[in-house]
């Protein structure tokens, strides 16, 4: 291998360090319009009428946009085909406040600095409504989420997803131990450096170009297109280089508003959100409280599982009726348990919506089931890490809920492997101390997916030509998050085709230019686009060496790509530049090959975390002190790459054991930790010593084996962390995040024991 | 839309005339680190004062007496300077703990006393080194005030933070609790300063931060310690008496629960420095609050 499991730097690494790209927030000429938004002050209320009369006295203000003058049509914004069937309950402005932060109305100006000047000016009536702040409160407002003409209720719930398998009632009844355990999780927050932004721009054919740092520019389109009630046709939909999104850009926000802006002042416009209005008004993850039941036998062996989980989507679907389905399907492909009942609702309550990040109820589910099996296992009197040995899944497991096989599953090796590097044994025996700091240690598994499969729409294709100057360019939607994607699919081209990663050009993402795809999401980029890219790659380099027959006068079959040149057995060589030359001159057609990529399968990725904490029993205080992550990844295509992304999703899982809540108050609806003087997330100080450890045995159906890592990085962490601080303490705490005055209030319930267990 | 006017003297003869003359309200800005943080809107009228010109508002001075500090000296010379290291450790930890390297670099000391915030870091510890601060009022006259008589708004803008050296007072320190170690608002600070001869205390003063409006004084805090020997009797008093005065300093509020009790390991943290013991080797380990 001579690209792939190498340590290959960002392809799009000195622009950025440089200062050369250009986002999406630099690209305001002086040409453009900017919009500044009101949003709503409560969490529920009648908009009856908007007076901008002093806003629009302003000189430069060009206008007032509200629900009265704006379309009316409902969309939801997570679709992702044109025309697809979903609970559409958003408005670009609502008749109806649903949060804190709705989207109430808009000022658009000649700058930034006068719409914002101006949107403060804009007085709103309002007619207060009850809100439903809590999931309890939104239990009970029942009845079904669409009307008889198919629009929203807002009743609840938004979705149940029941399953059963094997003979719950058997199970329990076998069981020697039955563990009821409640965990609840809090709504964090993507905080991306790049807040939310959007330029839209009429062009001379009449149509609009959407430019926005997104996870897919079709799902752009679409709910462009839905919100505006206009052809999709109309808009063309460009990627720019994106700050980071971690989910948090996976719905198009400003884009409709920005797109609409457009049409009506023939101008381009430019909007941004400002770092509480990211916060306020975009989306966080969605918080679950739920109750796991695990019956066990003496051994460990669980015998049944009950889950009942009620999911906080916030004001609208978004894509929060898929949640209850997507935790089950991600919690069943852990463990081989063999009876099982799961009851999964999503409720819409009067606080911001919730969306994407990182995981898509992965990490909610993992968190609650590995925290539940870690307090199980400590009534129990087990090792924690031989509980989950005895009962992870195995290689080629099929999982209940779908059928599908896990592939090469390698949870059991992370779990092993990660152990022994952790020292986990010993460490497990040393004890917590006694005295102000006690010391624990605690492990998480976790599972994800890779990819959309058995969806049908679970395909992608690539294109990949030969350019005239001997580079190649690549032709696929490609989302690169920051997170380094666009590196490791160059990676896989670049192999077969024998070009630097970096002679391999990738197009912008570009819905007039690259056929569809579904964008950055599901884990999907390595996995699927990368085996798409595989094949292309492959079909490629051999067109390359039978067009150079004749130039090297040897069979195709004897001709090898490296070093961007193609060479014949005795040494000769030709550069691709060469070739493409000669090619030019004798009126061929440059070599290209299009691959398209159906997805035959849906593996695990798997992982198992360690941690170790100390915790300052008299303030509360947490600090993790050493981290070990082994990974199943089916194989590295650039290890650098996938430690950055574990070392990244360690960092975000701390912050959700520990600090990171947005901290939506119950009686008003009013979001707290709305700034990052009151969102705290861990930064450089509190990151441990981390040790990755990757286990590469080979996913016969991923591109050169290759498997997911980026969410699963971050899904096993805080169960990880909220383990180890129970071991230290003696203590089940489940209520994340683990504040400081959660543990204080914990500990002062009780003696903390001199030495625990 | 017309903003504030803007003036940047380059002597204290110069800021004394934009003091008592410019168009109010007066808006100091040194450092920026508080008044430019993004979203805090600038006044639309009055002036904004640049203090950055002013060569004799920075800078450290020590005599036999005292320690003067230029009230536009960075945050950051505070922890790297030798002689407040050696003559007020406190105030050294105090700064080394305050916001992040970029901000340290950019804050100043007469910045963190205007801008009153009741979390701020530097404050407690000028309280308990009983500090004086010269101030150019908006007469344009010069007065000294004790930091306690300090009234943001409506003094003028402190020149000097004078800080009395006494061999009475040979020790110092103090601690923060934020929920996270590093780049971190207080939700608590201690600041003592103290006579303590290597086994007894002479006299103490001890502040706490972000308990109330301003840094408190816990008296019963400083009696517990006050010519005490430093032994398990002392500790019991001085944690119940910390523990007792934020009750009293924070009652009804929703923090009340949380700050009572973390106060016990904040406080001691701070005694630990100023008997010059090393945080990190798990001081009064034995001692159970």
């Amino acid at each position: 291998m001579n690209f792939v499991g190498r340590r290959v730097p960002l392809v799009d690494g000195a622009a950025k360090a440089a200062g050369r790209l250009t986002f999406v927030a630099d690209m305001q000429g002086t040409e453009s319009l900017h919009g500044a938004l009101v949003f709503s002050p409560h969490a529920h209320a009648r908009i009856v009428t908007v007076d901008a009369a002093e806003a629009l006295a302003l000189d430069g203000v060009l206008g007032v946009h509200w629900h009265a003058n704006t379309p009316a049509n409902h969309y939801n914004s997570s679709i992702w085909h044109i025309d697809q069937e979903a609970l559409a309950d958003e408005r670009m402005f609502p008749e109806i406040a649903r949060h804190i932060g709705d989207r109430v109305a808009a000022i658009v100006a000649e700058t930034e600095e006068i719409a914002r000047h101006a949107a403060a000016l804009v007085r709103v009536e309002y007619e207060a409504l009850a809100p439903v702040l809590t999931p309890s409160a939104a239990l009970r407002r029942i009845g079904p989420a669409t009307g008889a003409e198919g629009e929203p209720t807002f009743d609840n719930p938004v979705a149940e997803e029941r399953f059963a398998f094997g003979d719950p009632e058997g199970g329990f009844a076998a069981a020697s131990m039955i563990v009821e355990v409640d965990v609840s999780t809090p709504r964090s927050h993507h905080c991306a450096i790049e807040t939310h932004a959007c330029r839209a721009a009429p062009q001379p054919d009449g149509r609009i170009l959407v430019s926005t740092p997104c996870q897919s520019v079709f799902a752009v389109q679409a709910v462009v297109a839905q919100a505006l009630g206009v052809p999709a046709d109309r808009f063309r939909v460009v990627k720019t280089p994106i700050g980071g999104s971690f989910g948090g850009k996976a719905e198009p926000i400003l884009e409709p508003l920005c797109a609409h802006f457009a049409m009506v002042y023939g101008r381009p416009v430019s909007l941004r959100f400002n770092r509480s209005e990211t916060f306020v008004s975009t989306r966080t993850r969605s918080s679950v409280t739920a109750t796991m039941t695990l019956g066990l036998r003496r051994d460990g062996r669980i015998t049944a599982r009950q889950t009942d989980i009620v999911v906080d989507i916030g004001a609208y679907s978004t894509g929060g009726n898929y949640l209850p389905g997507s935790m089950l399907q991600r919690l069943v492909r852990l463990y081989d348990v063999p009876a099982e009942l799961y009851r999964g609702r999503a409720v819409y309550t009067n606080t911001p919506p919730t969306g994407a990040f990182r995981g898509y109820g992965s990490p909610q589910i993992h968190t609650v089931a590995e925290i539940a099996l870690d307090i199980a296992a400590g009534r129990l009197g087990i090792d924690p890490v031989r509980i989950r040995a005895r009962n992870l899944v195995a290689p080629g497991a099929i999982e209940p809920r779908g059928g599908l096989d896990l592939g090469n599953a390698r949870a059991r090796d992370c779990l092993q492997r990660g152990a022994d590097a952790f020292g986990w044994t010993a460490r497990r025996a040393i004890g917590q101390g006694t005295g102000r700091w006690r010391k624990g240690v605690g492990v998480a598994c976790a599972t994800h997916i890779n990819g959309c499969y058995p969806a049908e729409d679970e395909e992608t294709t690539a294109t990949l030509h030969l350019l005239a100057d001997g580079r190649v360019q690549l032709i696929l939607a490609l989302h690169d998050l920051g997170c380094g994607a666009d590196t490791t699919i160059a990676q896989i081209a670049a192999e077969s085709l024998g070009v630097e990663p970096a002679a391999i050009d990738i197009v912008a993402a570009d819905t007039d230019t690259c056929p569809y795809d579904l964008g950055t999401r599901a884990s999907r980029m390595t996995y699927i686009c990368g085996e798409a890219v595989r094949k292309a790659s492959s079909a490629l380099a051999d067109r390359i060496r039978n067009d150079a027959v004749l130039d090297l006068n040897a069979a195709a079959g004897d001709l090898v790509l490296s070093s961007a040149s193609v060479w014949r057995g005795d040494g000769a060589s030709l550069a691709l530049s060469d070739l493409a030359a000669r090619l030019v001159r004798r009126g061929v057609d440059l070599p290209s090959a299009t691959r398209t990529h159906r997805a035959t399968a849906n593996p695990g990725s798997y992982a198992a975390h360690f941690a170790a904490v100390e915790v300052d029993t008299w303030t509360g205080s947490v600090r993790v002190c050493d981290y070990v992550a082994a990974h199943d990844v089916g194989r590295a295509v650039n290890p650098m790459l996938v430690e950055g992304q574990i070392h990244g999703g360690i960092q975000i899982g701390i912050g959700y054991a520990l600090y990171e809540d947005v901290a939506i108050d119950p009686r008003d609806g009013r979001m707290r930790g709305d700034s990052f003087s009151r969102y705290v997330l861990a930064n450089a100080p509190e990151m441990p010593p981390m040790r990755v450890l990757l286990v590469e045995e080979g996913e016969p159906t991923g591109p050169y084996g290759a498997k997911a890592v980026g969410e699963i990085a971050t899904i096993p962490v805080a169960a990880a962390v909220v383990n180890a601080v129970n071991h230290a303490l003696g203590t089940e705490l489940a209520t994340l995040p683990l504040s400081q005055e959660r543990i204080l209030e914990a500990l002062a319930r009780r003696d903390i024991p001199a030495a625990a267990e | 839309m017309s903003g504030p006017g803007f003036a940047a003297p380059a002597s204290i003869a110069e800021l004394g005339d934009v003091l008592t003359a410019a168009p109010r309200p007066l808006r100091l800005i040194a450092g920026g680190t508080d008044v430019l943080v993004a979203g805090r809107a600038l006044p639309a009228s009055g002036t904004l004062v640049d203090l950055t010109r002013i060569a004799a508002m920075r800078g450290i001075a020590v005599d036999a007496r005292y320690l003067r500090i230029g009230a536009c000296t960075p945050v950051a010379a505070l922890c790297r300077e030798a002689q407040v290291r050696a003559l007020l450790p406190a105030l050294a930890d105090a700064a080394a703990q305050c916001g992040s390297v970029q901000i340290r670099n950019r804050a100043t000391i007469g910045g963190n006393i205007a801008n009153a915030a009741p979390a701020a870091d530097l404050v407690p510890v000028l309280h308990a080194a009983a500090a004086t601060l010269r101030i150019l009022t908006t007469g344009g006259t010069i007065a000294d005030a004790p930091i306690g008589e300090y009234l943001p708004d409506a003094s003028g803008a402190i020149l000097d933070v004078v800080i009395p050296l006494d061999p009475a007072w040979n020790r110092s320190g103090f601690a923060k609790l934020g929920p996270r170690r590093e780049v971190t608002i207080a939700r608590l600070n201690i600041a003592i300063c103290a006579g303590f001869d290597g086994t007894r205390f002479g006299k103490v003063r001890i502040f706490a931060g972000a308990v109330a409006p301003r840094p408190r004084r816990l008296a019963r805090v400083e009696a517990a310690l006050a010519g005490r020997a430093l032994d398990a009797a002392t500790l019991r008093a001085f944690a119940d008496a910390l523990a007792d005065e934020v009750n009293e300093a924070t009652r009804g509020r929703a923090s009340n629960a949380y700050k009572r009790r973390a106060v016990i390991g904040v406080g001691m943290d701070a005694l630990a420095k100023t008997v010059g013991m090393d945080c990190d080797a798990h001081p009064f380990a034995g001692f159970s609050p």
